[in-house]
C-alpha cells in the first residue's frame, strides 16, 4: 500500500516536472530596439504588461516601442488612432505587413476591441479609452497577464486606482528638434530624454537620452556622430 | 472506379472585366491588391500581363482604364448565367465566378449524347451573355482536363473517353497551378504533365508529399483524390431558422458567417476539410434554392462566408424572373464534398505563420463586429503628401497571410517634392485649418513665383495660438494639372513653435492648413 503511494507520489512529481512552464513568466519577453534598452528592465518588455506613453512625442515613442517586436515577427494593432503617420510607423522600424489599424472605436466598444485583439497580437498601441471603467481595466489587464499580449496606452492619463495603473510608464519630458533655422533647413532629428518609472522591477526610475525621430525616422541613440560631420569626413 | 466522371466546363473569358460593365473592346485591367488579376484584350495586346502591379501596367499602356475588383459582382452578374442552365442539370457547381461545371452523365444521357448538351449550354449562356464575352466550353474525364479543354476551346474542345492523358501529356506542368511545386520541377527538367505523370507515384509521395500525389494524379488525368471507399457519410450539414424573414444580403450574410463557423469547427473536428459546398435557402413562401460552390484548396470559414454573401447578393438583387418571391427564412450549408484535411505546412522562415493566422482571424472577428472597414492595413503608394505615401485598406480585401508591404523596388527612385525623413508621426485625417501670422498681423502669402511675403511669426489655431521658433519653406508642389479632378496646387512649410511642437503646414485654395504633426 504504502509502497503504490510513494509510486503515484513518484508519477505525480514527473508529471510536474513535465506541465511545468519552459521559461518562467519574467522571462517571457518581448525584444525592444537597442536605444530603448536602457528604459526597460531586463531590455525587454515583459508579456502581458502594459506601459504608458506620455509627453510630447508619445506617438512616437510608442511606434519605436512596438518597432522591436514588430521587427522580429509579432503583429501590431494600432486602436483608436485614425491620425498615425503610418510612413513615420515604417520608419520607426514596425513591419507594415504585420500591422492593423482597428477603429474608430466608439465610446463603449473600446475596451471590447482590446480585449478582442488580446492573444491575436502581440502588441496592441491603443489610444482613448479614458472612459474606460477601472473594472473593464482590470479585466483587459488580468487578459494581458493570461495570453501574453503587450498593450503600449498612448497619451493616457492612468487611472487613479493602482491596482489597474501601468507596469511602465514611459514620459518624454524633454524634447528639442534640430535642424531647422529661421527660413532655412530642415526638420532632421530630435533630442528627447524620455523618463520611466513603474510597478515593480520597473520601480527605479531611470532615464535616458535619444534622437527620436533620428535622420532616417528610427530612434538612434545619442551617442553618434552627426550625419552632417560624417558626410564630410 | 478509379476514372474521373465525365465533366462540362463552361467558361467566360475575361469574366472580371465584363462584370465591372466594360466592353472588351476598351482597354481596362481589373487590380486587387495593387496587382492585375484580369485584363480585357485590348489592354493584353498593348503589354498588361496578369500579376503586374499598377504602375508597371500603367507604363506599358498609358490610357489604361483601372477598375477595383469587385467580386461580389462578378458573382451577382454570373447568378443569371447559371440560372440559364438549371434546366439542363440541377448539379452545377461554381468555380469562381465566369466558370461553372457540372457533371455530364446524367444530361448526356437524357439528352442523347454529349453534343446535344454542349448545344444546349452554348445557346443558353450565349443568350444571356449577349456579346459581352464569349462562352468556351471543354468537355473531358475530369474536371482539371476539362477545365484546361475549355481553355483551349474555340468554342468547344472535347476530349474523347479515355484519351485524356494523350490531351494532357504535351502540357506545360505549370497549368498545375501550383507554383512552388512547378518550380522544382521545372529545375528537375520535368516540364510537361506527360513527363511528371511517367514517375512513379510512389516516389513522387516520397519528395513532394500529398499535395505532390494530387498534382501527380491530376497530371495522369485522375481525380486528384482517390476515391472514398467509407460507405456511409454522415450529414454534416448546418442550418439556421431566419426569423423575422430577412430580405437583405447583409443580415443573412451575418448569420451565413456564425453559421460557416460551425461548419467549420465540425468539420475540422472530424479531420475533414470542405471542398465543394451547397448553399441552400428557403424563403417564407417555401420556395427553396440552391447553389453548388468548389474550391480547389479546402474552402476556410471565411471563403465559405464569401461565397454565401455573393450567392445571395446574385439572387435577392437578381432579375425579377430568378429573384424570390419573398423573404428569407432558412439558411443551410451542406458540405457536399469532404476530403481528409492534411492540414497546411506553417513557413519555418518567412510565408505564414501560426501568428499570421491568428492575426486573420482576430481581424475577421472584429470586422463581424464593427463593420467591414473597422480593420484596415496599410499599402504603399507613390506621392508626395504625407497622405499619399501610404493608404488603407480594408483587411477583407487583402489576403493577411505572407503578405508582404514592400516599395516596388529595392531601392525606390525618389518622388521629386515628396517630404525627406524623418516623417511626421501625426498626420490628421482631415487638415486642420490655421492662421499663419506676420509680424504685422497679417496672413502670410506665398506668390505665384514661390516668395514668402514676410516671415511667419505666429501660428493660430482656433482659440489658441503659438509662436513660430523657427521655419523654412515654401516647397511649392503642383500636381497633376492635366486632370482637373486631382488637380493640387500648393505651399509647404516646416514650422516649428517655441513650445518645441514641429507642424507641416500648408497654403492651398488661399488657406493655411496643418497637414501633419511630429508628434
Amino acid at each position: 500500500m504504502t509502497s503504490s503511494g510513494s509510486e503515484a507520489a513518484a508519477i505525480i512529481a514527473q508529471a510536474t516536472r513535465l506541465v511545468s512552464p519552459l521559461v518562467p513568466a519574467h522571462e517571457q519577453t518581448l525584444p525592444v530596439l537597442p536605444v530603448l534598452e536602457a528604459l526597460l528592465p531586463g531590455a525587454a518588455i515583459r508579456r502581458g504588461s502594459t506601459v504608458e506613453v506620455q509627453g510630447p512625442g508619445a506617438t512616437s515613442l510608442a511606434l519605436a516601442l512596438a518597432a522591436g517586436p514588430s521587427a522580429a515577427g509579432s503583429w501590431t494593432a494600432l486602436v483608436g488612432m485614425p491620425s498615425v503617420g503610418l510612413m513615420a510607423a515604417g520608419e520607426a522600424g514596425l513591419a507594415l505587413n504585420r500591422l492593423f489599424v482597428v477603429g474608430p472605436p466608439t465610446p463603449g466598444s473600446w475596451a471590447s476591441i482590446v480585449a478582442a485583439l488580446i492573444g491575436s497580437v502581440d502588441v496592441i498601441v491603443a489610444a482613448g479609452g479614458r472612459r474606460c471603467g477601472d473594472g473593464d481595466l482590470r479585466r483587459l489587464t488580468a487578459r494581458l497577464r493570461e495570453r501574453g499580449s503587450v498593450l503600449v496606452r498612448v497619451g493616457a492619463s492612468g487611472s487613479a486606482s493602482r491596482s489597474v495603473g501601468a507596469d511602465v510608464r514611459l514620459q518624454v519630458v524633454a524634447s528639442e528638434w534640430e535642424g531647422l533655422g529661421d527660413g532655412h533647413g530642415i526638420l532632421r532629428r530630435r533630442r528627447v530624454e524620455v523618463r520611466a518609472d513603474g510597478r515593480g522591477a520597473s520601480a527605479s526610475p531611470r532615464s535616458s537620452e535619444l534622437f527620436l525621430p533620428g535622420p532616417t525616422g528610427a530612434p538612434q541613440p545619442v551617442g553618434l556622430a552627426p550625419v552632417a560631420k560624417l558626410r564630410g569626413v | 472506379m478509379d476514372d474521373p466522371a465525365r465533366t462540362l466546363v463552361a467558361w467566360c473569358p475575361d469574366w472580371p472585366v465584363v462584370a465591372m460593365g466594360r466592353s472588351l473592346d476598351q482597354r481596362v485591367a481589373v487590380m486587387a491588391a495593387n496587382r492585375v488579376v484580369a485584363a480585357s484584350p485590348a489592354a493584353r495586346a498593348a503589354g498588361v500581363t496578369r500579376g503586374q502591379r499598377r504602375r508597371a501596367a500603367q507604363g506599358v499602356c498609358t490610357d489604361l482604364d483601372v477598375v477595383a475588383r469587385d467580386e461580389a459582382v462578378e458573382a451577382r452578374c454570373f447568378e443569371p448565367v447559371l440560372a440559364s442552365l438549371d434546366d439542363l442539370t440541377p448539379r452545377i457547381e461554381v468555380l469562381r465566378p465566369g466558370t461553372c461545371a457540372f457533371a455530364m452523365g446524367g444530361p448526356s444521357r437524357y439528352f442523347g449524347g454529349d453534343e446535344a448538351v454542349v448545344k444546349g449550354v452554348v445557346q443558353r449562356m450565349a443568350e444571356v451573355v449577349g456579346g459581352r464575352t464569349d462562352v468556351r466550353i471543354g468537355v473531358a474525364d475530369g474536371r482539371f482536363a476539362a477545365g484546361l479543354a475549355a481553355r483551349l476551346a474555340d468554342p468547344v474542345r472535347s476530349v474523347a473517353p479515355g484519351t485524356v492523358g494523350r490531351f494532357l501529356a504535351p502540357m506545360s506542368v505549370t497549368v498545375l497551378e501550383r507554383p512552388g511545386l512547378c518550380d522544382v520541377l521545372i529545375r528537375l527538367g520535368i516540364t510537361t504533365l506527360g513527363l511528371f505523370a511517367a514517375l512513379p507515384s510512389a516516389s513522387v509521395i516520397a519528395r513532394f508529399g500529398s499535395a505532390g500525389i494530387e498534382a501527380h494524379r491530376l497530371a495522369s488525368g485522375l481525380d486528384p483524390r482517390p476515391p472514398e471507399a467509407r460507405p456511409l457519410r454522415p450529414d454534416w450539414s448546418v442550418s439556421t431558422d431566419i426569423d423575422p424573414p430577412a430580405d437583405r444580403v447583409d443580415r443573412v450574410a451575418f448569420r451565413a458567417r456564425g453559421l460557416a463557423e460551425g461548419l467549420h469547427d465540425r468539420l475540422s473536428a472530424e479531420g475533414v476539410a470542405c471542398v465543394r459546398v451547397g448553399i441552400e435557402v428557403e424563403t417564407e413562401h417555401g420556395e427553396t434554392l440552391s447553389r453548388l460552390w468548389r474550391h480547389e484548396g479546402a474552402l476556410s470559414a471565411a471563403a465559405v462566408a464569401d461565397r454565401v454573401r455573393w450567392q445571395l447578393d446574385g439572387w435577392l438583387n437578381g432579375s425579377a424572373a430568378s429573384r424570390p418571391s419573398g423573404a428569407i427564412s432558412r439558411l443551410a450549408l451542406v458540405p457536399d464534398e469532404v476530403v481528409p484535411a492534411h492540414g497546411r505546412q506553417l513557413g519555418f522562415w518567412g510565408g505564414e505563420t501560426e501568428a499570421d493566422g491568428r492575426a486573420a482571424r482576430v481581424a475577421a472577428r472584429l470586422q463581424g463586429q464593427l463593420g467591414i472597414d473597422s480593420v484596415m492595413v496599410p499599402e504603399l503608394r507613390g506621392g508626395r503628401g504625407t497622405d499619399q505615401q501610404i493608404v488603407l485598406v480594408s483587411a477583407a480585401t487583402v489576403e493577411l497571410r505572407g503578405r508582404s508591404v514592400e516599395p516596388e523596388s529595392r531601392d525606390p527612385a525618389p518622388w521629386p517634392g515628396g517630404l525627406p525623413c524623418p516623417s511626421p508621426a501625426g498626420v490628421p485625417v482631415t487638415p486642420v485649418g490655421i492662421e499663419l501670422l506676420d509680424r504685422a498681423g497679417r496672413t502670410v502669402g506665398v506668390s505665384g513665383r514661390g516668395e514668402v511675403s514676410d516671415r511667419p511669426v505666429r501660428l493660430v489655431m482656433g482659440a489658441k495660438s503659438a509662436e513660430i521658433g523657427a521655419w523654412a519653406g515654401p516647397w511649392p508642389v503642383e500636381e497633376r494639372w492635366w486632370d482637373p479632378d486631382s488637380y493640387r496646387r500648393c505651399a509647404r512649410f516646416q514650422v516649428l513653435t517655441t513650445d518645441g511642437v514641429a507642424h507641416l503646414v500648408a497654403l492651398e485654395g488661399g488657406r493655411w492648413w496643418i497637414t501633419a504633426t511630429w508628434d
